[in-house]
């Protein structure tokens, strides 16, 4: 019982700890004249209002915002399940030729700095294939994320080989060894990976302010930082502009998460080879 | 393993063989390109202001010239258009003209052969002339031509927070504030009155463009209106670079100034008493704080009015992935034109680069006073040299500086002289 | 059956593998075969990036390139900084995360909650965040007030020994949330009866944590440790939004801080592209040392 509670206690505190910086955010969002002083992490109910997101609501057309990148993440995010979970599952499960290679390759291209990239990709991208100002040229770059590539191999490799052999001495072909008897086992895997492949795209600045001016292509990400760094130095409480945007955009991310966390749970995976 | 080497060989050798045989395409030759003219396309800054003047530029212009339609879109002011710029520049896809291309750039992108030499328009450079006068020459690139036309600037000015000035019992309509003695004398009493945190916050940031805020208009002001580099030498390695270094060493030793990373604008939350910045900073301070405003301080004082500062200026620039050269020069001198630098100072309340701009524009600066001291200040303002590795000369200054005066671990006299010996190895 | 046994020599015992990772391949070669080759050959000759038609003279220059960076002191202490940085920050990463994933990975009370909280910092932006840390651990902040006398001065973020420190404490706070993900995922496939078996033979918690989920979750540490290792290598917007950049006196810079400023800033890819070349062999050189170490 005492050890418990201890545990409890730990985990509380660590929460806190954690939390406390985006509840932070949150209070500093609605304050309406920025606060600074310790005694501002408390919400003050003179001045507290919702005036940073109408501010922001005003100067940048959310709809078509949340849209763009709902389209970049959506195609980033396919993309990656689809063939990321292939390419992971053949990586790991599968002997063929040039499996090195591409492992090689996959660590390779993770280790390399976007910085280093970023012009000669653009000069590809735009010039090359002629992809500028498009949802293609947004979301070619990051099509297959080969961190969850390297993930779902991972995971993939926890699950022991007698599955396998057993579900083909059963004549099932490697496709349906793949969908029914691997993935089921290494759902919370994936469900982390699409995760992570979420946040990627989601927050990314960069790559789609490089390749599109178009206002009506912009992502969420890219409109708000543009209105960071110019209409947020005339708002009322600037910084509070910048948290109110920050928190707009985390929410949809934090959301995502809730509703999936739920299927972390175990699988059973001993009981799939016994008998 | 052989075949795995000798695959791997394979790939490098096609991919040498892809990057060694470049890309394709060819920006239009300098000849017909002046005098082509069809529909162009531009970019400006996304601040709202310049914004709002740009799209009624536009439209004014495409109402009287529908054959040459001008399409605009925003990009960010900030170092992130650096890279957008440059990145295009490379792609070839970049516009005619850029509204918010910055002087430290232009040698970068005239390298890469990004830029129009504004001379060959038979009009170029008398233009330029006619409405910009002597400041003018700082903006020539080295080989005597113009890359980019001199549009507006932002003189830096010490703005100071009457409010606060009055806490520490400071006088508001004549502060302290022209010798480095007054100065600093101010700024002592304003943060132990309690009256704000630190007399004044510039970025301590080390990103190569901070000086132009914190070191460069001083240095203006004290050398009498020299720039860092001139005639391929550093001239900071002087008494007046030593002496401005010398007057930030102190504001940073006391702890007048902040050294850390600061999220938000310090002059407007009231945690700085002032800060260094251009007219663009009024409509921004507005209903915020109320302000003044005093010429940046010089060791002895007094200079005052005459006293040179950082231009922060903005410029245009033609891109040689441009093929409607002969429109985009005619649609430049119009949204230059008398009537529409009137209405960029309407709207913006930055300096348009025009000699004679207070008696051009006498009605508005009768009406908006407060602008007054900016518009005599476009006179005095010094550019940053126009010379190549001109990125690189600044980051060199400002890791000197960042390591001697705000952070102490050097003499400033013994850092100015590395930096100096080693600007002096870039730009010659 | 017997044809696919026929092939095996060829492509390997299972050939399909090569039809189901084609398409990442294919993705790799297409998209980045160009940039990662000119990058690379860049950092072998002066280069600049030019207008389309504009021919500058591209010499080739060996090693050039390399040596410039290696004998630059600012280089130097970047790497030096990744490395102080990689050295708190992976252990702390391995550690924490399987200990919080193992807890809440138990049937607590408010468990969604919980895992919520651990996971939030990792969705928000560093821009917003960083403003919170720097009220925490800022010369003025709640830190040093807690701490009073015994807070170090310079304050955190401008001393030098510091500096890095507090980066990579945030860093790890930042990530933790999604490799907590990673364990928790993995813990799942731990099969129950393990630790039944060790309940029944007398094990303590904490014994069976070290004999059962510990090597239970072996493919996710090596996963947790290279990727803590690769996006700590690859560290650029935390030292430019909590120390302004590289900090007091290059302290808290990092390589992929000096490419920026040299590739895209100065407009010297070459450089850049040298000092990038650098730091993949370096972490290439750590993943390795660590997948050896993990063998034994």
């Amino acid at each position: 019982m005492a050890r418990t509670w201890r545990r409890t206690t730990v985990l509380v505190i660590g929460a806190l700890a954690f939390l406390f910086p985006f509840y932070y955010m949150i209070v500093g969002s609605l304050q309406q004249r920025s606060d600074t002083s310790v005694g501002g992490a408390l919400p003050h109910p003179g001045n507290l209002s919702l005036h940073n997101y109408s501010q922001i609501n005003a100067a940048i057309s959310l709809g078509q915002t949340l849209l763009n990148s709902i389209v970049f993440t959506a195609g980033v995010v396919l993309g990656t399940v689809v063939f990321g979970v292939l390419a992971g599952y053949a990586l790991a499960q599968l002997h063929y030729r040039g499996r090195g290679t591409l492992f090689a390759a996959m660590l390779l291209l993770q280790v390399i700095p976007f910085q280093l990239l970023i012009i000669p990709l653009y000069v590809q991208i735009v010039r090359g294939y002629g992809l500028a100002d498009s949802y293609l040229g947004m979301i070619l770059p990051f099509a297959i994320n080969s961190t969850a590539v390297f993930v779902f191999r991972q995971y993939f490799l926890q699950v022991p080989a007698d599955l396998f052999d057993a579900a083909r001495i059963d004549g099932a072909s490697e496709l349906r060894i793949l969908r029914s008897v691997a993935l089921p086992l290494v759902r919370p895997a994936l469900l982390t990976a699409t995760l992570m492949t979420f946040i990627g795209p989601w927050n990314e600045f960069l790559w789609p302010f490089l390749v599109t001016k178009q206002h009506d292509k912009q992502p969420l990400a890219v409109a708000l930082a543009n209105y960071i760094s110019t209409t947020a130095a005339s708002a009322t409480n600037p910084y509070g502009a910048i948290l109110a945007g920050a928190v707009v955009l985390a929410a949809p991310a934090v959301a995502l998460f809730i509703a999936f966390q739920r299927h972390f749970v175990s699988t059973d995976l001993g009981s799939g080879v016994k008998g | 393993m052989r075949s795995r080497i000798q695959l791997a060989a394979v790939t490098i050798l096609t991919l040498t063989a892809t990057v060694a045989c470049g890309g394709s395409g060819t920006s239009p030759s300098s000849g017909e390109a002046a005098t082509a003219r069809g529909p162009i396309n531009i970019w400006y800054s996304n601040n709202a202001q310049e914004v709002a003047w740009g799209k009624q530029m536009v439209e004014a212009w495409n109402s009287a010239h529908p054959t040459e339609s001008v399409s605009a879109q925003e990009i960010p002011a900030g170092q992130t258009s650096e890279a957008v710029i440059s990145a295009s520049i490379t792609a070839g896809n970049a516009p005619c003209l850029i509204y918010n291309t910055s002087p430290a750039a232009v040698p970068n992108f005239q390298a890469q052969g990004g830029l129009v030499s504004l001379g060959d328009f038979p009009d170029g450079a008398s233009y330029i002339g006619t409405r910009t006068g002597g400041t003018a020459e700082q903006y020539k690139s080295p080989d005597g031509t113009f890359y980019q036309l001199p549009w507006k600037s932002n003189p830096v000015m010490i703005f100071y927070n009457k409010a606060v000035f009055t806490k520490a019992g400071i006088s508001t309509t004549d502060p302290p504030l022209s010798s480095y003695e007054d100065f600093l004398a101010t700024a002592k009493k304003l943060v132990s009155s309690g009256a704000a945190k630190y007399a004044i916050y510039p970025s301590p940031s080390s990103q190569f463009f901070q000086p132009w805020f914190d070191f460069y208009p001083m240095y203006a002001a004290e050398s009498g209106g020299k720039q860092l580099v001139e005639n391929k030498k550093a001239t900071f390695d002087s008494d007046a670079g030593k002496a401005v270094a010398g007057f930030w060493q102190q504001l940073y030793a006391q702890n007048l100034a902040g050294k850390e990373a600061y999220t938000g604008d310090s002059f407007a939350d009231g945690t700085a008493a002032m800060a260094s910045v251009g007219p663009w900073a009024i409509a921004a301070y507005k209903g915020k704080v109320d302000w003044g405003v005093a010429s940046v301080p010089t060791r002895a004082g007094g200079s005052g009015d005459q006293a040179a500062t950082f231009s922060d200026a903005k410029n245009v620039a033609m891109y040689t992935a441009c093929k409607n050269r002969g429109t985009a020069w005619d649609f430049l001198k119009f949204s230059t034109s008398a009537e529409q630098d009137g209405k960029l100072l309407e709207m913006t309340g930055q300096m348009p680069l025009r000699q004679n701009l207070e008696q051009q524009y006498a009605a508005y600066f009768t009406a908006n006073p407060q602008y007054k001291t900016f518009a005599a200040k476009t006179a005095h303002v010094v550019e940053v040299p126009n010379v190549p590795a001109s990125v690189e000369m600044w980051q060199a200054f400002r890791d000197a500086w960042s390591k001697s005066v705000i952070f102490g671990k050097e003499a400033p006299d013994k850092a100015l002289s590395e930096a100096a010996a080693k600007i002096n190895g870039l730009v010659k | 059956m017997t044809r696919r046994r026929a092939a095996a020599g060829t492509f390997g015992r299972q050939p399909v593998g090569l039809l189901l990772s084609a398409p990442y391949a294919v993705f790799i070669v297409a998209v980045f075969a160009y940039p990662l080759g000119l990058a690379v050959w860049m950092s072998f000759h002066t280069y600049i990036f030019t207008a389309p038609g504009v021919s500058v003279p591209r010499p080739f220059v060996g090693f050039d390139n390399y040596t410039a960076v290696l004998s630059d002191p600012a280089v130097r202490q970047a790497f030096l900084n990744i490395l102080i940085f990689l050295v708190l920050n992976v252990p702390l990463t391995v550690v924490l995360s399987l200990a919080l994933a193992t807890a809440l990975n138990a049937a607590i009370p408010f468990r969604t909650f919980f895992r919520v909280s651990y996971y939030v910092p990792y969705v928000t932006a560093s821009v917003a965040v960083v403003g919170v840390w720097l009220f925490l651990f800022g010369s003025g902040g709640l830190v040093n007030h807690a701490l009073g006398a015994a807070a170090p001065s310079p304050s955190w973020l401008i001393n030098e020994g510091w500096a890095m420190p507090s980066i990579a404490i945030y860093v790890t706070w930042k990530q933790l949330g999604f490799f907590i993900l990673l364990y928790l995922a993995a813990l799942q496939n731990v099969p129950k009866e393990l630790y039944e078996a060790a309940a029944v033979d007398g094990a303590s918690k904490w014994r069976s944590f070290l004999a059962v989920t510990v090597p239970g979750v072996r493919p996710a540490t090596t996963l947790v440790t290279l990727l803590a290792i690769i996006t700590g290598a690859n560290l650029f917007t935390e030292p430019y939004l909590l120390t302004n950049g590289g900090g007091p006196n290059g302290r808290s810079a990092s390589p992929v801080l000096l490419m920026y400023q040299r590739g895209v800033e100065q407009g010297h890819p070459d450089v850049a592209a040298a000092i990038g070349v650098l730091l993949v062999v370096g972490v290439l050189l750590i993943a390795g040392l660590q997948r050896i170490l993990d063998r034994d």
